[in-house]
């Protein structure tokens, strides 16, 4: 039946109301066939409640959504899968101990016939409901070839990398027949090599007839890879265009353009690090760590110096050691050899366990966050105004007057990172995803920090506050503090650090400065370059 | 009487069907995501249905239907309940023991005027008569209910593994958001979970009964538990948990062949303890741990 569907989408005057709170305002968006359509706007613009609503996921309150000429009246993932339209989500919608096959087939199973499956009840059990696993390895290895997709269909998912987890939800997106496909920032967890990989398969994608929407925060992309940008800011559609060869040749205006378009004016330029006193002392330093990986090699001794008002950058393709080098200065790892020293005094040797090593980062300053922020920073259930001071309250005594302090302090964070929507009383889960990152940055930068470990610090954060959370960055290196940021955005490191060290198979492989050409990033994230510290480019 | 003899084989058949059954329904249940604490009260309900109902008929075969029946409603309901309400299924398991002990007194007084058993019924008796091993071991062989258990018990790695159904289950225990997003229905999928689980559960309910040839107060005496354990045991793995229940079987046969043997009265205490004492032992060594299944008692999100 998807066949049959021209997959022609699009919202006239659609709006979508979550209680009080208008997410979508009157929207008229049309996604054409063939063409690759990104729709950009802050935390919170309205953009996935859009996206949802062209899925078929959400019904709109008001207005229509059509599909191929036709109305979308049910709003459901069955719904929006019989209309031949797929989504990928930003949080991979996948089934972690099952293999990529099993995932890829949930919910459009082949079976294999049998005489058995003629029969009543038994029919439904037993025969017909037998799954035919070759029929499907066959249909997908036929659909991954087309596409340019490779993905180890016998894996477990919790085996795979992120970029062939989301290059799975593509391949299943394409199984179910579906002619449109819709991203949501898909490119938040990819490493630069593999965004462009992305690109080129929804390229052939969208050449071949089918129609492509992708939700983002990376302006640099939408410019390079995009045919139409749609630009929504507090639910309504404040911008659109066609970005032509002209566009494209003049990138740095285009990208001036849409960006003024999604901060509703000028931006002031990006904060640049203060430069290190010329006697600053070493704050942190990482002799010959080493720590166990989960499914990758882990941290395989690694040496680093930073002195205070540094900032540190560290790139790397995913899965290189980066998450193992933030959790054991975090001291949620353990180091396996090797130390952490903070102040010149040792603070994480292979000994101790996990609590202790926390309490003693914490007394003695030294601040992480983790980059997975639903699982490490927040309590989803727990209102905003609790996730703002989680951690920093002493064990109260019962009866003891804490209210009130921890009231101001969880309020003097909320404004200043002007978390939406304005009420802290609503639960971590029901905030966007750049918004949780704001509570989660607000309380970490509101410490006594001697030393400052990020991890993923604007993952899926529009650029207004990647701004703010950079400059609050920039100011705790400047009163002082070592700075070491990881993450998988090349021009956030570039922004922040004074220098740039890249991590490969659990080792540092480069020191470069922030001048440094994605090219020569990328040898050493691939771990083909080595240069002494300090080098040129 | 020697301590492993025919005897102790068919002892340990026949008492490890309900444990058995028990375990397996715990499987299916949990499986799907669903905590299934009240496999005591589908013991326990479906014992006294299929008495009720074989008295009232006097058919054995309508009785075993009438305990399978109330079986599959009360896991049906539990899912729903859990389903649309939300409310605790630790909550919602414990409220179901409780229910399902108090009302089994309640229909013993109302329908039978008795505090603590029905009247016999016949049951299916089948196989020769007498006392030696193999005319006990023949007589357990014959058992109509224990077959179909083990028939349930076997056909369901199968279920869960292979088969369109089984896979769906699985995505729903596992991660209930992503299965919803692939287009499965959460709720429809842990109701027919739950009506399996509650099917194969009530056959140990019926086996107690048709075994005793009565309903007794309080006759699943924490079996259900006792599968729970066997449950996590066996990673959440069907065959497993029913094979562990049999290794507990054979502990309580063993039991009773020492007592019968008139051992002194103090090792018989010992030795009662012991398929206890092996449960948590097991459990504790974490013996085939495998992590539960993911969307255990999540529902779906977003």
């Amino acid at each position: 039946m998807a066949e049959a569907i021209e997959p022609r989408i699009e919202l006239i005057g659609a709006s979508r109301r979550f209680g009080e709170r208008t997410a979508v305002k009157a929207l008229d968006l049309t996604l054409e066939p063939g063409r690759i359509h990104a729709l950009i706007g802050e935390n919170g613009a309205g953009k996935s409640t859009a996206l949802k609503l062209v899925a078929g996921l959400l019904a709109p309150s008001d207005g229509e959504v059509l599909v191929g000429g036709t109305r979308l009246d049910e709003a459901s993932p069955r719904a929006a899968m019989a209309r031949g339209i797929g989504m990928v989500h930003q949080h991979f919608m996948l089934v972690e101990p099952f293999t990529a096959l099993e995932n890829l087939i949930l919910g459009a199973e082949p079976v294999r016939e049998s005489p058995l499956s003629r029969l009543p009840f038994v029919g439904a059990l037993f025969g017909g409901g037998r799954l035919d696993l070759d029929a499907a390895r066959r249909e997908a290895e036929r659909l991954a070839a087309e596409a340019g997709l490779s993905v180890r269909l016998d894996a477990r998912v919790s085996e795979l990398s992120v970029g062939e987890k989301q290059r799975l939800e593509i391949l299943r997106v394409l199984f179910r027949g579906a002619k449109a496909i819709l991203l949501d920032e898909p490119t938040a967890v990819l490493s630069p090599l593999e965004v462009g990989e992305l690109y080129a398969t929804l390229r052939r994608l969208a050449s071949r007839g089918d129609t492509v929407a992708v939700v983002t925060h990376r302006l640099d992309e939408v410019v390079r890879f995009a045919d139409d940008v749609t630009v929504m800011r507090h639910g309504e559609k404040v911008h659109a265009e066609v970005l032509d060869g002209d566009a494209r040749a003049h990138e740095e205006a285009t990208i001036r353009r849409l960006t003024r378009a999604v901060m509703g004016g000028d931006v002031p330029d990006a904060t640049a690090r203060r430069p290190i006193a010329e006697d600053a002392p070493v704050v942190l330093e990482l002799t010959d760590a080493r720590v166990d990986g989960t499914g990758s090699r882990g941290l395989a001794g690694v040496s680093l110096r930073l002195r205070a008002g540094e900032i540190v950058g560290v790139a790397g393709i995913e899965g290189n050691g980066q998450r193992e080098l933030v959790t054991a200065l975090a001291g949620v790892a353990p180091l396996v050899a090797g130390r952490v020293a903070l102040d010149g005094a040792p603070l994480f040797t292979s000994h101790g366990d996990a609590p202790s090593r926390v309490r003693e980062a914490r007394r003695r300053g030294l601040v992480a966050v983790l980059d997975d922020r639903h699982h490490d920073e927040l309590v989803l259930d727990a209102t905003v105004a609790d996730n703002l001071v989680l951690g920093d309250l002493g064990l109260a005594m019962p009866g003891a007057a804490v209210d009130a302090d921890e009231a101001a302090l969880s309020s003097r964070r909320f404004e200043r990172f002007a978390v939406e929507p304005r009420d802290p009383s609503r639960l971590g889960r029901e905030l966007s995803g750049g918004n949780q990152q704001k509570v989660v940055m607000a309380r970490a930068l509101d410490r006594s920090i001697r030393a400052l470990v990020l991890g993923q610090p604007t993952r899926g954060v529009d650029v207004g506050t990647a701004r703010v959370i950079h400059e609050a960055v920039a100011e705790v290196a400047a009163r002082g503090a070592a700075v070491l940021v990881v993450s998988a955005d090349l021009s956030e490191l570039r922004t922040l650090s004074h220098r740039i060290v890249v991590l490969s198979e659990g080792k540092l492989v480069a020191d470069l400065p922030p001048t440094a050409t994605d090219e020569a990033l990328g040898r050493a994230m691939l771990g083909a370059y080595t240069e002494a510290p300090g080098g040129s480019r | 009487m020697r301590l492993l003899s025919l005897t102790t084989v068919a002892e340990t058949l026949r008492m490890a069907a309900p444990y058995a059954c028990a375990a397996v329904a715990g499987v299916w249940a949990e499986r799907a995501g669903v905590v299934q604490i009240g496999l005591e009260a589908v013991l326990l309900s479906s014992a006294f249905a299929s008495v009720a109902v074989a008295l009232a008929t006097g058919s054995m075969v309508l009785g075993v239907s009438g305990g399978v029946a109330v079986g599959v409603a009360l896991s049906v309901l539990h899912a729903a309940l859990v389903d649309r309400t939300r409310i605790d299924a630790v909550v919602a398991g414990i409220a179901w023991n409780l229910l399902a002990a108090s009302g089994s007194r309640l229909g013993l007084r109302a329908l039978y005027d008795s505090a603590s058993n029905s009247p016999s019924i016949e049951g299916f008796r089948f196989g020769p008569t007498g006392n030696d091993g193999w005319q006990v071991l023949a007589r357990v062989l014959c058992d109509p209910v224990s077959w179909l258990a083990l028939i349930a018990i076997l056909v369901s790695p199968y279920l869960l593994e292979r088969t369109r159904l089984g896979l769906r289950i699985r995505a729903v225990g596992e991660n209930p958001t992503a299965a919803r997003a692939a287009g499965i229905e959460v709720g429809k999928t842990r109701l027919v979970a739950l009506a399996i689980s509650g099917a194969i559960g009530a056959l140990g309910g019926v086996h107690l009964a048709y075994d005793q040839h009565r309903f007794e107060s309080g006759m699943s005496a924490g079996r259900g538990f006792i599968a729970l354990a066997a449950v996590v045991l066996s990673g959440w793995l069907p065959g497993r948990a029913a094979l562990a229940c049999v290794a507990f079987a054979l502990l309580e046969a063993m039991q009773f062949v020492l007592q019968d043997l008139g051992q002194a009265s103090r090792a018989v205490t010992v030795v009662q303890a012991l398929p206890y004492v092996a449960a948590l032992v097991a459990l504790g060594l974490g013996i085939g741990r495998r992590s539960a299944p993911g969307g255990l008692g999540k529902h779906a999100e977003g």
